[in-house]
């Protein structure tokens, strides 16, 4: 018996000392964080506006004690990563759901914020991510994206006397053929032009590829659903369609051949090239065009030794041949909507919402909002002057109050993941000559199919 | 006195064990159960027999992998331990520097799987790109590319274990070899090669095991592009568990299978061991 | 050939001496790419900073602040340290147990042990995630016993090895001068086992410092080593920075190569004894 208490007392002295070396060497990031109402826990999506989200959870537990623990996941790893947090033992507290899909996979997570203030913050109400009577994912954001053009460059080559076409403003170019002429005849002129090639790299490295598989392959798909009867959106329509014709796949292939072939590089170099190197292209004037939205433009902002000025920055809409398309506007919409999570404890998720509530509507949230974040938030609580400033936000305000038809983002409807991946790894191949065009329709039409019989 | 010291297993021996039950022995048996399973959790399996295992088999991507996997071993294998060979023979000789020389060849084996890859991605893409292609142009590329990092990271370590194993030959018998006169290819085929078939043994092993489990580098070099074509089986099991919802037992049998073929490996290599050594 | 070893050969030492600067070119084109700027990475490797493309220490201050470098330095360490003490610390004692006890259960645990030498980090890599968050060890301190449990089956094989080839009349020794089997390990065993101990450390350090699933599956989220902080600068951002990545990739090999020069014996001695035993 002796022997025993001896044993056990050894084996405990063992184990503290062994917990106790590991906590004090490890310092105070040894343990988890306590639980309780202090801290809550949000899972970002958007990696280049990180830093912005951890300096407002610092700012904010200075002003209400509430730790807020801001957690990034790396492009294309969102759900991924919600999948993974979501079983930890601190499980995020607000999380982001990307439209009725991701609804319909995280509906058992997803608590209802029909009687919450954040929703009726929401300036329009159908715009929420709903099911029945409940309000799951209320939408934070409105972005639009279209061809960024650098208007200096455009004017010098509209003022070049042996300019082939007869263009000679940006007015004038509203349609995909025209478009095709200026930026052939600007390639044939890029030396005078002082350019690389009119379009920047389109970065089709793995993780950099969702300007192709997510946002231009929405153009295609929009036009597809739009075209189906009876659909209250294309949206909707997308998400009964077991299978797509991809009809209007050669659209999409005028416009990425345009890309390819008129560009800074090579089209077989392009497997190495990364977003951050196409924006950089364009801020440093190697280039007139990206395509890439009105979130980028930090991203122009910030590159040393910028050569654009800020009122040359324009946005222009995708033009990929499409009968009518004169009246098209820029693809405005939104893929983020906030939702919290209804298995943490009550306490958790009243901070979570009393967060989301403060940097919706106090001041200092929402200058947060505008100026750091640099969102156009789609909330009452905002006047007209707390709009974002920086010119591409002004773009897309500008657009939206065009006589034009937005393209919605009908990639809310899109499959899965998997189907985008599927989607560029072809784009890929293509541009590096090892798949035709046909093959690339195949897998498009394929991966569909397959995917949504998941 | 075995009773006595027996009696103090919950010092010596409990908290390893429970270290190893949880870290281990749970995980490992509930990895055998599921890949029986559908789940998502594993508190919601349900049992489907050996439908994972049919779909694992079906799954193009998988079967890519294996192909891929087993093409880069066989390759990198031969080309690490014959290079790492010769390196050792060309180290045992009186040379100035002889040191310096081991400690240059060896240190890459100290350097993480994912900075190797990224090291090895900016060198590969630069020489490329002088002639207009990258590494995701064609699997070709990502294979050799693997190839040459495998080489760049374990022909170091190797070479140390050969270098252990030539200067176990005994002096005498090489000095009377020589006097009968014998060329140099004998004395390598006659004397070094048997007396150092252990380090053999060994090389081939760790090598072997170290390329068919691969996946820091491959994860960092190519990330299976294009197309997943470049994927091993240990980041194609990763990515069916971790990249999409609803996969995860058809990943669980996968990595069963990967588990089977890597104990086969073993087992083969072992009972070659054996007999080699009921021989000698 | 290896008969000549009387006088030193001067074609021999070029043919290494290219071989030798082959072998550190690539870390050399790394360091030197670290000092250029970001856009001149990717397309133009082999080319020397200069002008335009000298950036001096930019890439190292924005890698540093972007990843937090630091901290993950730290977080590095201190799991290396102490998962490896702990390894050595319980593993030797776990080894020494199994040996010296002949029972069928001991013998049982022991091949159990040896079994999980064979296990692929994958075939687990999912269960052991779940099983960590189950009981609540998906934090550093948690990790540090998973650690011990999955790298438990080589250090036991290698301690137990070890300790077959220790005479047993030491230990009867200590048993006749009165003294309990915990002094018999401490004061006796665990200084005989200190070769063997040191391979063990140089092994288990190898794996831990440059592991990069199992801390991205177990804490990755929250807690970052270096590789994962590495990998994190593809696609974190949004987009890949290769500036700060050159820079990080040359502040990840440092201290690797600073441990290699001050411990290159005991590291190249153990790896050929934990190789040949193993």
């Amino acid at each position: 018996m002796k022997m025993r208490n001896k044993m056990l007392s050894l084996l405990l002295i063992a184990a503290l000392v062994f917990v106790a070396a590991c906590s004090n060497n490890g310092g105070t990031k040894g343990g988890s964080t306590s639980g309780g109402a202090e801290s809550i826990y949000f899972l970002n999506f958007k990696p280049e506006i990180a830093e912005v989200y951890e300096q407002i959870a610092k700012d904010y537990e200075a002003e209400t004690g509430v730790k807020v623990k801001v957690v990034t996941a790396a492009a294309g790893t969102y759900e991924t990563r919600l999948k993974s947090e979501i079983a930890k033992s601190e499980p995020p507290t607000i999380f982001q759901i990307n439209g009725p899909i991701g609804y319909n996979a995280w509906k058992d997570y997803t608590l209802d914020l029909k009687d919450t203030k954040l929703y009726s913050y929401l300036s329009d109400k159908s715009l929420a991510v709903t099911e029945g009577d409940g309000v799951y994912g209320i939408p934070y954001v409105v972005e639009g994206y279209g061809i960024i053009y650098n208007n200096a460059i455009m004017e010098k080559y509209f003022a070049l006397p042996n300019k082939a076409t007869n263009v000679s403003s940006m007015e004038e170019v509203n349609n995909f053929d025209t478009l095709k002429a200026v930026v052939e005849d600007m390639q044939a002129n890029a030396e005078t032009l002082g350019i690389k090639g009119v379009f920047a790299s389109t970065s089709l490295s793995a993780g950099e590829q969702w300007r192709w598989q997510t946002h231009l392959a929405n153009l295609p798909l929009f036009y597809e659903f739009n075209d189906a009867e009876g659909y209250e959106s294309t949206v909707l329509a997308g998400l009964d369609a077991n299978e797509i014709q991809f009809t209007y796949g050669n659209n999409f292939k005028n416009i990425f051949d345009l890309y390819i072939n008129n560009s800074t590089v090579k089209p077989t170099l392009l497997g190495s090239k990364s977003v951050a190197d196409s924006m950089a292209e364009f801020a440093l004037g190697q280039a007139a065009m990206v395509q890439n939205g009105n979130w980028a433009w930090n991203e122009i902002a910030n590159v040393g030794g910028n050569v654009v000025n800020q009122e040359d920055i324009k946005f222009l809409p995708i033009y990929t041949g499409v009968a009518g398309e004169e009246k098209q506007g820029l693809a405005i919409g939104t893929e983020n909507y906030l939702a919290i999570n209804n298995k943490v404890s009550e306490a958790k998720q009243q901070a979570s919402i009393a967060f989301l509530e403060w940097l919706f509507s106090s001041d200092k949230g929402k200058a947060y909002v505008t100026n750091d974040l640099g969102f156009i938030a789609p909330f009452n609580t905002f006047t007209e002057d707390e709009k974002p400033a920086d010119p591409l936000a002004a773009e897309v305000l500008n657009w939206m109050n065009k006589d034009t038809i937005a393209i919605a983002w009908t990639f809310a409807a899109f499959p899965s993941e998997d189907f985008k991946n599927d989607f560029g790894d072809a784009l890929l191949e293509y541009a590096q000559g090892t798949k035709t065009w046909d093959e690339v329709k195949t897998i498009v039409v394929e991966s569909w199919k397959k995917e949504k019989a998941k | 006195m075995q009773k006595m010291i027996k009696k103090y297993f919950a010092l010596f021996a409990l908290p390893t064990l429970l270290a190893f039950i949880v870290a281990f022995v749970v995980p490992f048996v509930l990895g055998i159960y599921l890949s029986f399973t559908e789940f998502t959790t594993v508190t919601d399996a349900k049992w489907i027999g050996l439908s994972n295992y049919v779909k694992a088999f079906q799954d193009q991507d998988f079967v890519n992998a294996l192909w891929f996997t087993a093409k880069f071993t066989i390759v990198s294998v031969i080309s690490i331990n014959v290079l790492a060979f010769l390196l050792a023979l060309l180290l045992t000789q009186k040379v100035l520097g002889r040191n310096v020389f081991r400690t240059v060849f060896f240190m890459p084996n100290l350097i993480g799987g994912i900075v190797l890859g990224y090291i090895w991605q900016l060198m590969i893409n630069g020489v490329l790109y002088q002639f207009e292609v990258t590494l995701t142009s064609s699997a070709k590329y990502g294979f050799w590319g693997l190839v040459i990092l495998m080489n760049w990271q374990l022909i170091g370590y190797m070479m140390v274990i050969y270098i252990a194993g030539i200067q176990n030959v005994p002096k005498e018998q090489l000095e009377a070899a020589k006097i009968d006169g014998a060329s140099n290819g004998i004395i390598l085929r006659k004397i070094i090669l048997p007396l150092v078939m252990p380090s053999i043994t060994i090389c081939l092993f760790l090598t072997i095991s170290n390329s068919f489990k691969l996946f820091d580098q491959n994860l960092a070099l190519t990330a299976g592009a294009p197309s997943k074509q470049t994927a091993m089986l240990a980041l194609d099991i990763f990515n069916t568990f971790y990249s999409k919802a609803g996969f995860e037992g058809g990943g669980q049998a996968k990595a069963v299978m990967f588990f089977v073929m890597v104990a086969l490996i073993v087992v083969v290599q072992l009972g070659i061991t054996r007999r080699r050594e009921i021989e000698s | 050939m290896l008969g000549d070893s009387q006088k030193s050969r001067p074609l021999l030492f070029l043919l290494l001496l290219v071989l030798a600067i082959a072998f550190l070119l690539p870390i050399f084109i790394v360091f030197m790419n670290s000092f250029k700027g970001k856009f001149f990475i990717s397309d133009e490797p082999f080319v020397f900073p200069g002008g335009d493309t000298f950036v001096g220490l930019e890439n190292y201050t924005s890698g540093i602040q972007k990843i937090g470098f630091f901290s993950a330095f730290g977080m590095s360490l201190f799991i290396t340290v102490f998962s490896v003490a702990a390894i050595v610390f319980f593993t030797s004692m776990t080894g020494w147990y199994l040996t010296r006890v002949k029972t069928k259960w001991s013998s049982a645990l022991f091949f159990m042990f040896v079994f999980s030498m064979v296990v692929p980090f994958q075939m687990v890599m999912f269960t052991m995630t779940q099983t960590a968050n189950v009981v609540g060890l998906d934090n550093p301190v948690g990790l540090l016993v998973i650690y011990l449990g999955f790298g438990s089956g080589l250090s036991v094989f290698l301690f137990s090895g070890f300790v077959k080839s220790v005479p047993l009349e030491i230990e009867e020794a200590v048993m006749i001068d009165g003294g309990s089997p915990i002094d018999m390990f401490f004061k006796v065993i665990l200084p005989i086992l200190k070769p063997i101990a040191i391979t063990v450390a140089i092994l288990n350090v190898m794996w831990v410092w440059n592991d990069y699933l199992l801390p991205y599956l177990v804490i990755g989220t929250e807690y970052q080593t270096i590789p994962i902080a590495v990998q994190y600068l593809k696609g974190g951002y949004g987009s890949i920075d290769m500036g700060a990545m050159m820079a990080m990739l040359v502040l990840a090999i440092i201290p690797i190569v600073l441990f290699y020069l001050f411990c290159q014996k005991y590291i190249i001695e153990g790896v050929v004894a934990g190789a040949v035993k193993g």
